[in-house]
């Protein structure tokens, strides 16, 4: 795992906050428990949603907590490409079509090697390889008229492919085609902006903070029918504690929310949490954050 | 190498109970350590709950964790890579944000794509997810006036990162006046991993969708002979005195008037007076057209079957409205009545259980309700349930208890009181 140096980029993209590059995922969930949500194709695993992978996308809040702390910043993706990539040198272009073309010759070797690797151990694991070389001695040799009585009858059938396995080695190789996971190279990382644009954030955001300052991991909570769910670790090895909504200091809300919140959390083995921000007393200082966690007490 | 995930659906098993959804939580990536693009005959996929409740501070549980993590990372570390025999070569269209294949001969045109002559062209979802799922290699259109001699080769255009096909077919999708958004491609993406054949719905280019008007034949009166129907009406006009009440006559009589009556049916049809919403009547819009009502039916979905064609596919099993959870609430009963008018009349079967006939509706419809990239699904329906008259349920009809009668979706843990 390559280490990352902040700020690190954020794409834009129509709107939303993407991460494309594994060490950037890796790294925020790592430092700063910030885990997204994967939202792409894993390659060769495409038939199914258990696993997902790049991009990484990160909810606006999570986005701005990175930004405001100045470990990343945002930049316009699309912008990026057009002129990157419609603006293209011929030079350019060549050059790295060049350097794609030797990757996918190196793809090709090692893909051959690995096959060769493959066929090499299944015919140890049958003892056809031994019998082949003990050939090759007995070659060398010149033959006492029977090298292994037993293997003879297998040891035919395994002939027939050393000369082709050769044949491809001599062979120019198919080239294979990459598609990579970045866009960089060819373009250039995007730099630092000097206006930091900060993402517009829900009225939530507070609480979402706060659990995030205190080492929590989030998650969208629309499936348990709130703002988050809040875990105590990485969601990879832990599950969620808290069922976490956001609200206005002053605002009233129904007691059906509670009821609602309270018995679905309870059902699924977690917290119904509430909590809000005080409003600023002096300018330009934070609000304190408070939460409230709800539980059928179960007397 | 691009084809041989569909091993993957061997994960599935049998441990994958209908109620467990593992894409409900985030599963261990250590479970895909093994799985190569060779090796996932024996693998299946991991029974949730194999995780702790909270930090205990123990290296055993810190080596466990960093396991985890170094295994999601080598397995989001893959690449995509297209050998030379499934390479499917693919360019980008800037003017229209679309993508076009040349030389398509590949079994994923049998569910994308649009043929013009032997060119396939590619919707932004459809072009991105097969850029996404390893199977294309799509390319950047070359710059024309550069000096090179003749027409270019698509492969002289540079590859396109999946971070470019992100940029482009959704960055660029507003600047041609393009209406895919984010969400919709989650939709269609989760969709189209779980196997589902999913097109959009129309063009995509009105502000709403068309009127959908029920066919006049009503499927009801069609089945039974002739003459059974006809002498059954002359027999129920002989007996049943009137049925239909004046409304007049309902301010000063009594709703039952004293009389012979054979049956209880006569009685309860006198009894209804609760007026109710004709289904069979032809739907109206009650809003203006306005195309940034986020309601509207976006895609047509339909069930994997090995025979399908694209041509003729047929009306859809589902039909899906994306909604971003975090800009839209709940619909008003206008732009639900809006949304059900552009689905077609879709009646329930005659012969399924009262309670798989009211949860079916006259018109149904699919919210995807999409939260940062979780979708949620929420099938909305229009119960018919004045049309589902219980006094006329026939006797021998009531005593055949199905099965699927059991579990009627309500908790479990009913009256425990917790």
């Amino acid at each position: 795992m390559a280490p990352v140096t902040e700020p690190f980029p954020i794409s834009n993209v129509a709107g939303r906050y993407l991460l494309f590059d594994v060490d950037v995922i890796s790294h925020v969930r790592r430092n700063h428990n910030i885990c997204g949500v994967l939202i792409g194709t894993i390659p060769n695993l495409s038939q199914q949603n258990v696993f997902l992978g790049i991009p990484l996308q990160l909810m606006p809040e999570e986005a701005r907590v990175l930004v405001e702390q100045g470990h990343a910043y945002i930049f316009d993706d699309a912008q990026a490409h057009m002129q990157g990539f419609f603006g293209m040198s011929r030079k350019d272009r060549l050059e790295f079509l060049r350097m794609m073309d030797e990757r996918g010759q190196q793809r090709a070797r090692d893909v051959r090697r690995k096959a060769e690797e493959r066929s090499e151990k299944a015919l140890r694991e049958k003892g056809l390889l031994q019998a082949r070389t003990e050939q090759k001695e007995s070659e060398a040799l010149v033959a006492e008229g029977d090298p292994g009585t037993d293997a003879g009858g297998s040891l035919f059938g395994s002939t027939p492919q050393l000369p082709a396995n050769r044949r491809v080695a001599d062979k120019k190789l198919a080239p294979h085609f990459i598609t990579p996971t970045t866009s960089y190279p060819p373009l250039a990382p995007p730099s630092q902006p000097s206006t930091l644009a900060l993402p517009e954030v829900p009225r939530q955001y507070p609480i979402y903070r706060y659990m995030q300052s205190k080492g929590y991991f989030a998650m969208p909570g629309l499936r348990f029918g709130c703002h988050y769910s809040i875990y105590p670790g990485d969601p990879l090895r832990f599950h969620s504690h808290f069922l976490t909504t956001g609200l206005g200091w002053d605002e009233e809300f129904e007691l059906l929310d509670i009821v609602g919140g309270g018995r679905l959390g309870t059902s699924v083995k977690k917290t119904y949490l509430i909590g809000a921000e005080e409003p600023e007393k002096e300018e330009g200082e934070e609000g304190k954050v408070r939460a409230f966690s709800i539980e059928w007490a179960g007397m | 190498m691009a084809d041989e995930d569909e091993d993957a659906s061997l994960l599935w098993g049998n441990n994958v109970s209908e109620e467990t959804d593992l894409s409900d939580e985030t599963q261990d990536f250590r479970f895909l350590n093994n799985l190569t693009a060779h090796d996932t005959g024996n693998l299946s996929l991991p029974k949730r709950g194999e995780k702790d409740f909270e930090s205990h501070a123990t290296n055993l549980q810190h080596s466990m964790l960093e396991a985890s993590r170094q295994a999601m990372h080598g397995v989001l570390s893959w690449t995509r890579v297209h050998g030379p025999k499934q390479h499917i070569l693919g360019m980008y269209h800037p003017m229209s944000n679309m993508a076009f294949v040349t030389n398509p001969k590949s079994q994923h045109f049998r569910t994308v794509g649009r043929a013009k002559g032997s060119t396939q062209w590619l919707l932004p979802e459809e072009a991105l997810f097969l850029i996404e799922r390893g199977s294309m290699d799509c390319r950047w259109p070359v710059k024309e006036d550069e000096g090179d001699d003749g027409p270019i080769d698509t492969q002289e255009g540079v590859p396109m990162s999946l971070q470019g096909a992100y940029a482009a077919f959704l960055g660029f999708e507003g600047g041609v006046g393009g209406k895919l958004t984010q969400e919709m491609y989650t939709v269609y993406a989760g969709l189209k991993r779980s196997g589902y054949i999913v097109f959009r719905m129309g063009t995509w280019n009105y502000e709403r969708g068309e009127l959908q008007v029920p066919s006049l034949e009503n499927p009801a009166t069609k089945e039974g002979n002739w003459f059974l129907r006809l002498f059954g009406g002359i027999w129920r006009r002989l007996t049943q005195a009137s049925t239909e009440m004046p409304a007049k006559q309902l301010y000063f009589g009594p709703v039952v008037k004293p009389g012979l009556y054979r049956s209880y049916s006569d009685i309860y049809r006198l009894l209804q007076l609760t007026p109710f919403h004709d289904r069979m009547a032809a739907p109206t819009f009650i809003l203006p057209p306005d195309h940034t009502n986020p309601f509207r039916v976006v895609f047509d979905v339909y069930k994997t079957d090995p025979k399908f064609k694209k041509s003729a596919c047929g009306p859809p099993d589902f039909r899906i409205a994306v909604i971003n959870a975090r800009e839209t609430s709940m619909p008003t009963a206008a732009q639900l009545n809006d949304l059900f008018a552009t689905t077609p009349y879709d009646l329930p079967k005659q012969n399924m259980q009262l309670y798989q006939k009211l949860k079916h509706g006259s018109r149904n419809v699919i919210l995807a309700v999409v939260d940062n990239g979780i979708p949620s699904y929420i099938r909305i329906a229009d119960s018919p349930f004045a049309e589902e008259k219980l006094y006329e349920r026939s006797v021998h009809q009531g005593n055949k208890r199905g099965k699927g009668r059991g579990g009627r979706g309500r908790g479990k843990g009913r009256g425990r009181g917790r």
